[in-house]
């Protein structure tokens, strides 16, 4: 063969730095740790490293007083319970709202599309509120019940849920619909047909992650007051009864563990997309098993209701609520400019710690034989760890206001991030070519940490980087829930104007913080597309 | 030197055995590879090849016997096991090139034993190394105008090219190939296997598995695996059909003590 060879072009590219490779692209967000490190010493008042200590110290001596025992199952079991029946009741209207905000069953069913672009602009408002603020918005018009909780999960859940399943059928191929069509078949049925078993896996698979989402949930507002475990929490911590306060913690951990892994298993026995591959698409094998078990949660669910004493009917009977006087001049003066941007703020240094902060953790115990059981660990109280409790912790050692705000929520989202990477990481290592790339390099001498950020960072970093993008948009919803820490953005005043019944300041505050979450969703779904496009 | 007064062999196995399914097993292996040597391993499907190339790159520990490289078993150390691997070069049958990266980070992905995290972070940000990396191109027969390139954008004869360019760049001593002619049409097969035969001189060393008995011509020694045993270690012109029907048929081994 006669090779073809010409001379390098000297220089041949016009700028030093060409745009960072994949791999560095999964680090470039944790350059934000820079900055932080320079502010970090001014904000340690230093008073509490003791009580840290104590705090870590007693991880290992959790309280087993049985009365305390007692106390903390009852408190899991009404979490549990709400979490189970604010999902469910989320996946079932979400369900719903799904098929009804698709432009592929409109234009099957009427030739038109526009009820599904009005039904996904209606849900769009549901979505973009946090459940705390469901949840507190509930507290203040019925009252304190077990269904005010379900209700606050249920209501943004089944927006989220019909955001996805309408999307997963929206991009599901049409021809098998066409061709029954065509066939002379009606439009409910071909489209039942052509559509119900295609949207199964990746409905569910997204459904399954939804109930982790709603555990965690759960605990959240029972940290606010709305029941459950998550108030034992608050309590025990406020009180620095840290024995008692792990009892509940290792308990809610062990429950959060076995469903998490449980619904692992139940993915791969159903043939269901992992989280990182949503967007993947195949029928899944045991679609009657499924069905069936979906059908032996109905009387589950019945049981669970009746224990914690779930009364639809008591939602309709309001408190006297105070009268309405708006003073729209005040609401006017109010900071909106401070409070948006330190909002947008927050997200920014939160999202950037979490997406940037799991990989670097996994470059950084990559030579441990132990290390990815030590960050598995961490991750997992942090995905359990609800971002106030962090938030009132940190407060032990850091002042109040942005950053700590943004600490709390990083951790919380670096348990959501880390877990996913690691799992990424992990099914990328299985197959015929386990481990690809990562296993040649080390082979040829490179060390643990290179090899992973070459060989295995590479394939991950846009799809990681795409969930990073959406993360981002959940960070901007939870910044409500460290408003408590005085984190100055538009949740701190939120919460305030709750409790202080400044109905007109909240309607307001919500309608920008609506407005504020859909520029983000709308921003994060552009990213993601990006990503995940190039 | 050992007491021969021959060179420490670069690749040495005694008495390797790994246990496993019949397709992963070896059984009592020893073999011996010195610098300049060119090898080929021959043996049918399952016979234990990509086992034995797995122990001499250290991806797979025998659970009894030794590999030795340059005369010493696997450093204790992570620091200096990871120098000795660095000297044995891998030619793998998927190739495993970064496919998120340009054709020059992945031939610079070979230094990554050398290089300390400064300069691996910069690989990803800058060219580096053109001229070494134009010369190993120029090596394989490639246009080092390619180097900017995605590697996604070759055809499947240049990534085959610059998997075997990244091999040079990592500079090893000991050139390990596990069926890197398998699924290639015969002419490039051809053009790769001289390829390869070419750059395995003094002080570099050549094993490679082949599943084509037809090839063989240009190595030096043939051995020859069957059920986990190596059962031959010949010239290759002693290589003829009736020793490939032993190697390949279905009948009943000549060699009187590969197990059963």
């Amino acid at each position: 063969m006669t090779p073809v060879v010409t001379a390098p072009r000297p220089g041949h590219c016009p700028w030093p730095f060409q745009p960072p490779a994949a791999p560095l692209l999964m680090l470039l967000p944790a350059l934000v740790l820079l900055p932080l490190a320079a502010l970090l010493p001014g904000l340690v008042h230093g008073g509490g490293w003791e009580l840290i200590g104590q705090f870590a110290a007693a991880a290992l001596t959790p309280s087993l007083d049985p009365v305390l025992l007692g106390a903390a199952f009852t408190g899991l079991g009404v979490t549990v319970g709400i979490a189970l029946l604010g999902w469910a009741l989320s996946l079932a209207l979400g369900l719903v709202g799904g098929v009804l905000s698709s432009r592929t069953i409109w234009r099957t069913l009427l030739a038109e599309a526009w009820p599904a672009e009005l039904i996904r602009r209606f849900l769009a408002v549901p979505r973009s509120i946090h459940e705390l603020l469901w949840g507190l918005l509930f507290l203040q018009l019925v009252g304190l019940q077990p269904a005010v909780a379900v209700l606050a999960i249920a209501i943004p859940y089944a927006a989220l849920v019909a955001r996805v399943v309408g999307d997963l059928l929206d991009a599901l191929p049409t021809a098998p619909l066409d061709a029954l069509r065509n066939a002379g078949a009606g439009a409910p049925g071909a489209l039942l047909t052509a559509l119900g078993p295609a949207l199964l896996p990746g409905a569910f698979s997204y459904g399954g992650y939804r109930l982790e989402c709603a555990l965690r949930s759960a605990t959240l507002l029972g940290v606010f007051g709305l029941g459950g475990l998550g108030t034992e929490l608050r309590l025990t911590l406020q009180s620095l009864q840290f024995h008692e306060l792990w009892t509940g913690l290792w308990l809610l951990l062990a429950v959060m563990l076995l469903l998490e892994g449980s619904l692992r298993l139940l993915r791969r026995r159903w043939g269901m997309p992992g989280r990182f591959g949503l967007d993947a698409r195949g029928v899944g094998r045991s679609g009657r098993e499924l069905l069936l078990a979906l059908l032996a949660l109905l009387p589950v669910l019945v049981l669970v209701a009746r224990a914690l004493g779930v009364n639809p009917a008591s939602l309709l009977v309001w408190q006297a609520l105070p009268p309405f006087l708006p003073n729209w001049p005040v609401v006017l003066a109010l900071p909106w400019g401070s409070m948006v941007g330190t909002t947008v703020l927050l997200t920014l240094l939160a999202a950037a710690l979490a997406v940037g902060g799991a990989p670097l953790l996994l470059l950084f115990v990559a030579p441990w034989p132990w290390g990815r059981l030590l960050l598995q660990g961490l991750w997992a109280l942090g995905r359990l760890w609800p971002p106030p409790l962090t938030a009132l912790l940190l407060l032990f050692v850091l002042k109040p206001g942005l950053v700590t705000a943004a600490l709390a929520l990083a951790f919380h989202n670096l348990g959501v991030l880390g877990r996913l990477l690691l799992e990424a990481a992990d099914s990328a290592a299985e197959g015929p070519a386990a481990g690809g790339a990562e296993l040649a390099l080390r082979c040829a001498g490179c060390g643990p940490r290179l090899a992973l950020l070459y060989g295995r960072f590479s394939g991950l970093a846009r799809s990681y980087l795409a969930y990073g993008a959406y993360r981002a948009d959940v960070i901007l919803r939870e910044t409500v829930v460290v408003g408590l820490v005085g984190a100055a953005g538009l949740g701190t005043l939120l919460l305030e104007a709750l409790s202080s019944f400044a109905v007109d300041q909240l309607l307001a505050l919500v309608a920008v913080y609506a407005a504020l979450t859909l520029v983000g969703e709308d921003l994060s779904d552009r990213a993601r597309r990006r990503l995940l496009a190039s | 030197m050992p007491p021969s007064g021959l060179p420490t062999p670069l690749l040495e196995l005694r008495e390797v055995t790994v246990p496993g399914r019949a397709a992963d097993r070896l059984a009592g292996v020893s073999l011996q590879l010195r610098s300049g040597e060119r090898v080929a391993l021959l043996g049918a499907s399952g016979a234990g090849k990509s086992t034995l190339l797995a122990v001499a790159n250290g991806l797979v520990a025998p659970a009894s016997g030794a590999v030795l490289w340059e005369g010493a078993p696997p450093a204790r150390s992570r620091r200096l096991r990871q120098r000795q691997r660095a000297r044995i070069g891998t030619l793998w049958q998927d190739l495993r090139l970064i496919e998120e990266l340009t054709v020059q980070q992945n031939l610079n992905a070979a230094r990554l034993a050398e290089w300390g995290w400064p300069k691996a972070l910069l690989n990803l940000l800058q060219p580096l190394d053109t001229a070494a990396n134009s010369a190993v191109l120029r090596e394989v027969d490639l246009d080092p105008a390619l180097l900017p390139q995605s590697v996604t954008a070759l055809s499947g004869g240049q990534r085959q090219r610059l998997a075997i360019a990244r091999l040079l760049r990592q500079q090893p001593t000991l050139l390990l190939a596990d069926e890197p002619l398998a699924h290639l049409d015969p002419r490039l097969a051809a053009e790769l296997l001289a390829l390869l035969l070419r750059q395995a001189t003094a002080p570099r060393a050549l094993l490679l598995s082949l599943h084509r008995p037809d090839l063989v011509g240009g190595f030096d020694r043939v051995l020859a695996l069957r059920a986990g045993r190596l059962v031959l270690d010949t010239p290759p012109a002693a290589v003829d059909p009736a020793l490939i029907q032993a190697l390949y048929g279905a009948g009943p081994s000549p060699w009187p003590d590969e197990p059963r």
